[in-house]
C-alpha cells in the first residue's frame, strides 16, 4: 500500500514538474482576447461580466464593445464618422444605456433602420447639450429630457 | 355613535307610570316629555326622550351612508353645524345635506329643476333621473347612488332620499358652468358672470385630475377678463421666466421634441448637398433644436457643412447678454462635433421689425433656411405685421421655411367661440400631460403653468396684448400661399422618427402622428394639437441644393 502511495506521489511530482515547464495560460493576461470575447456578448451578459472583477470591469468599458452592441442589428453598418461624433457626445456605452437600451426595451420589435438610429442620436445630442450647458441654469434639478425613457412603461 | 345606541337601548322603555297619580305625577310626566334624556345628557348630548326613537333611526341611516361611501364624507365637510350637541337637529342637517348636495348651487343654465316628491334636483345636461318605485333595492347603480333603506317607512314620511355622487357629473357641471360664464361675458352680463366664475372656482377644487386644473386656469382667466385686470408682462424677467417654463414643457411632453425633430428632418432633406448652411431661427429660446441638427449634419456623407445660425430673441437688458452666451454654448457643442460654426444673435421686440439687411446673408455661397416654432401667430395681433414678415422672408430667398404652429382656432372674432375652442384644446393638452405617470412632478407642474399663461392670454387679453392667436393649418396655408410660398412635403423619414419618438413616451398610445397633405400633425387621442409644415418660394425648383 505504501509503495503504491509512493508511486502516486512520485507520479504527481513528475507531473507537476512537467506542468511547471509550460507557461500557464491566463485569459486575464490577454486583454485583446477578452475584448473580442466581450464583443460577442449580449447586453445582460456583458453587464454580468463587468461585475466579475476589477480587471474585467475596466476591460468592459472599452467603447468598441458597446459600439458592437449598439449596432449589431443595424445594417448597413454606420460610417466611421459616427464613431467620432458619438465619442464626442459621451461614447457608445452611455449611448447604449441612455438611449438604445430603453428603446429596445420599450419597442422590442422595432426594426433598427436609419430613422431609429437618427432619433436615438438626436435624443443623445440633446442630452449631452443639456448636461453641459442647461443643467445649472434650471436650478438644482438635473436635466431630464431623457427622463421619459428611464421610467418603466405603465403597461396594463 | 354605537355608544350612543347602547345608551339609547338601555333607556328605551320609559319606566311605566302608575295610573291615577296625583297632579304632581302628571306634572312630572309633562316635564319628562320636555326634559332631555338624562343618560345622554351626562355624555353631553341633548336629546328629548320623546324623540329618541327618531334620532336613533336617523343615526343608523347616517352610519350606513358614511360607511358605504367615503365620498359622502367629503360632501358633508361643507355643511355648517351650529349646535352639534342637539343631536336631533344635527342628524337632520347631515341627512338633508346628503340628500341635496347641490342645494346651494346656482342652476347656471337655467334649465328645469324637478321639485318632485323625491326630493331630487335634475342635473342640467343629463337625462332625467328615473327613480325606482320599489324599495329594498339596495344594489348600487353605476352612478354610485346610495339608497337609504326601507326603514325610512317607519318614519311615516316618504322621503325616498337618494344621494348622487359621481365625479363625471361634477365634470359635466364644471364645463357647463364655464360655458355659461363665457356666455354671460359675451352678453355683457358681468354680474352673472362674476357669480358663475366663483361657482366654477369652487366646483373646480373638488374635481380631481386634468379637468379640475384646466377649469381652475380658465376660471382665473375669466375672472381677470371680468375685472379687466390683464397686464401684459413686458419686463425682461418675464421673458426669462417664460423660457424656463418652456424648458420644463420641453422635458415633460413630446410636443416640442416633435416640433424640433420634424423641422430638423425637413431642413436636412433640403440642404443635402449644400456646403454652407445658414439657419435663421425666429425664436431661439435656449437653442434646444440645434444640437440635434448639428449632429445630423456632422454625420452627413461627405462631412458637415459650415453651419451658421442667426438666433432672434427678445430685447436684452443691459447687464445680461444671454444671446451671446447661448451662442458660445452652441459653439462649444459644435466644436466637440467637429462642425464649423458661426453664431449671430439679433434682439428684436417683434419679428416684423426685422429687415433683410439685418441677416447679412451671403446668397452666392450659402443655403438659407428659416425656422419658426410657435412664433408666427404672435404677429396676428397687429394688422400688417405678418404680411411684412412674410415679405421679408421672401426677400431673403430661403431654400426652405419650416413652420410649427398650434392647430387650433383661437383667433375668432366672437369671444364665446374662441372660449369654447380653447376649452377643448387645452383640455386635450392637460389630459395628455396628466397621464404621464413617469414624470417628475416639477416638470409637469411648470408645464401646466406654461400652458396656463397661454390660457390667460387667449381668454383675458384683447387687442395687441392678445398674442396667442393660434390658427389652423388651412388658414396658414392660405396666408403662406398669398405671400408667395408653396408647400413642401415632409418625407416619410420625419414621419417614422416622429412615430418612434411618440411610442417611447409612457402614454404612447394616446399620441397620434398624422400626415395631412405633406404636413405632420401631432395630436392627443383624436384631436390634432400641433402641426409642422415646410414651405419654399413659389416657382422655385424642387431640386434641393
Amino acid at each position: 500500500m505504501s509503495e503504491k502511495r509512493i508511486n502516486m506521489v512520485e507520479k504527481s511530482n513528475n507531473k507537476r514538474q512537467r506542468v511547471n515547464q509550460v507557461p500557464e495560460f491566463n485569459i486575464n493576461d490577454h486583454h485583446d482576447v477578452l475584448v473580442e470575447i466581450f464583443r460577442r456578448l449580449d447586453g445582460p451578459s456583458l453587464c454580468s461580466a463587468a461585475c466579475v472583477c476589477r480587471l474585467w470591469s475596466a476591460v468592459a468599458r472599452n467603447d468598441s464593445i458597446w459600439e458592437e452592441l449598439c449596432f449589431r442589428q443595424v445594417s448597413p453598418r454606420p460610417s466611421l464618422s459616427l464613431r467620432s461624433v458619438v465619442s464626442a457626445l459621451g461614447g457608445y456605452r452611455c449611448l447604449y444605456f441612455l438611449c438604445i437600451r430603453p428603446v429596445l426595451a420599450r419597442l422590442p420589435k422595432v426594426l433598427w433602420t436609419r430613422d431609429q438610429l437618427q432619433l436615438s442620436l438626436s435624443l443623445y445630442s440633446v442630452h449631452y447639450y443639456e448636461r453641459l450647458h442647461v443643467g445649472a441654469w434650471l436650478g438644482d434639478a438635473p436635466p431630464s429630457s431623457l427622463m421619459f425613457l428611464r421610467k418603466p412603461v405603465n403597461v396594463v | 355613535m354605537k355608544k350612543m345606541k347602547r345608551g339609547h337601548e338601555e333607556t328605551w322603555d320609559p319606566p311605566p307610570q302608575p295610573q291615577g297619580e296625583g297632579p304632581s305625577m302628571a306634572d312630572k310626566k309633562a316635564d319628562d316629555n320636555n326634559n332631555m334624556d338624562e343618560l345622554l345628557a351626562v355624555l353631553g348630548y341633548k336629546v328629548r326622550s320623546s324623540e329618541m326613537a327618531e334620532v336613533a333611526l336617523k343615526l343608523e341611516q347616517l352610519e350606513m351612508v358614511l360607511s358605504n361611501d367615503d365620498v359622502g364624507s367629503t360632501v358633508l365637510n361643507d355643511t355648517v353645524h351650529y349646535n352639534p350637541s342637539d343631536l336631533s337637529t344635527w342628524v337632520e342637517t347631515m341627512l338633508s345635506e346628503l340628500n341635496n348636495p347641490a342645494s346651494s348651487d346656482l342652476d347656471p343654465t337655467g334649465s328645469y329643476v324637478d321639485r318632485s316628491e323625491y326630493d331630487l334636483r335634475a342635473i342640467p345636461g343629463l337625462s332625467a333621473f328615473k327613480t325606482e318605485e320599489e324599495e329594498g333595492v339596495d344594489e348600487e347603480s353605476s352612478s354610485k347612488r346610495i339608497r337609504l333603506g326601507s326603514w325610512c317607512e317607519s318614519e311615516g314620511e316618504s322621503t325616498r332620499s337618494v344621494v348622487l355622487v359621481d365625479s363625471q357629473e361634477t365634470g359635466v357641471r364644471l364645463v357647463h358652468a364655464l360655458v355659461a360664464c363665457a356666455e354671460a361675458i359675451q352678453q355683457e352680463d358681468l354680474n352673472l358672470a362674476d357669480a358663475l366664475v366663483k361657482r366654477v372656482g369652487t366646483l373646480a377644487t373638488s374635481q380631481a385630475g386634468a379637468m379640475g386644473k384646466v377649469a381652475t386656469y380658465f376660471a382665473q382667466a375669466l375672472a381677470r377678463r371680468i375685472y379687466r385686470d390683464y397686464t401684459a408682462e413686458t419686463d425682461v424677467s418675464g421673458g426669462l421666466f417664460e423660457e424656463v417654463l418652456q424648458m420644463h414643457f420641453y422635458e415633460s411632453c413630446p410636443y416640442l421634441k416633435f416640433a424640433h425633430f420634424t423641422a430638423n428632418q425637413a431642413i436636412l432633406e433640403a440642404v443635402t448637398t449644400a456646403r454652407r448652411v445658414h439657419v435663421i431661427d425666429f425664436g431661439i429660446n435656449q437653442g434646444m433644436q440645434w444640437p440635434a441638427l448639428m449632429q445630423a449634419l456632422a454625420l452627413r456623407p461627405g462631412g458637415p457643412p459650415l453651419f451658421r445660425l442667426t438666433g432672434i430673441g427678445p430685447p436684452q437688458t443691459e447687464n445680461s447678454d444671454s444671446l451671446q452666451q447661448l451662442g458660445w454654448k452652441l459653439a462649444q457643442f459644435a466644436q466637440n462635433l467637429g462642425v464649423e460654426f458661426e453664431f449671430k444673435g439679433l434682439a428684436a421686440e417683434s419679428l416684423s421689425d426685422l429687415e433683410p439687411e439685418m441677416f447679412e446673408i451671403r446668397p452666392e455661397s450659402e443655403t438659407l433656411v428659416i425656422n419658426s416654432v410657435f412664433e408666427l401667430h404672435r404677429l396676428l395681433a397687429r394688422s400688417g405685421s405678418i404680411e411684412k414678415l412674410l415679405a421679408t422672408v421672401k426677400a431673403v430667398k430661403p431654400s426652405i421655411v419650416t413652420v410649427v404652429e398650434q392647430e387650433a382656432n383661437h383667433n375668432g372674432i366672437v369671444f364665446l367661440d374662441r372660449f369654447n375652442e380653447a376649452l377643448h384644446y387645452y383640455s386635450s393638452l392637460f389630459d395628455s400631460l396628466e397621464d404621464s405617470y413617469s414624470l417628475p412632478s416639477q416638470d409637469r407642474v411648470m408645464s401646466e403653468v406654461y400652458l396656463g399663461r397661454q390660457i390667460l392670454n387667449v381668454v383675458a387679453a384683447e387687442g395687441t396684448d392678445r398674442v396667442e392667436r393660434h390658427e389652423t393649418l388651412s388658414k396658414w396655408k392660405i396666408r403662406m400661399r398669398s405671400a408667395g410660398l408653396d408647400p413642401v412635403h415632409l418625407g416619410s423619414s420625419a414621419f417614422k422618427q416622429a412615430s418612434t419618438l411618440l411610442s417611447l413616451f409612457a402614454t404612447g398610445d394616446g399620441y397620434r402622428v398624422e400626415e395631412n397633405d405633406g404636413c405632420l400633425m401631432l395630436g392627443w387621442q383624436t384631436r390634432p394639437l400641433i402641426t409642422t409644415s415646410a414651405w419654399k418660394l413659389a416657382g422655385a425648383t424642387e431640386s434641393r441644393r
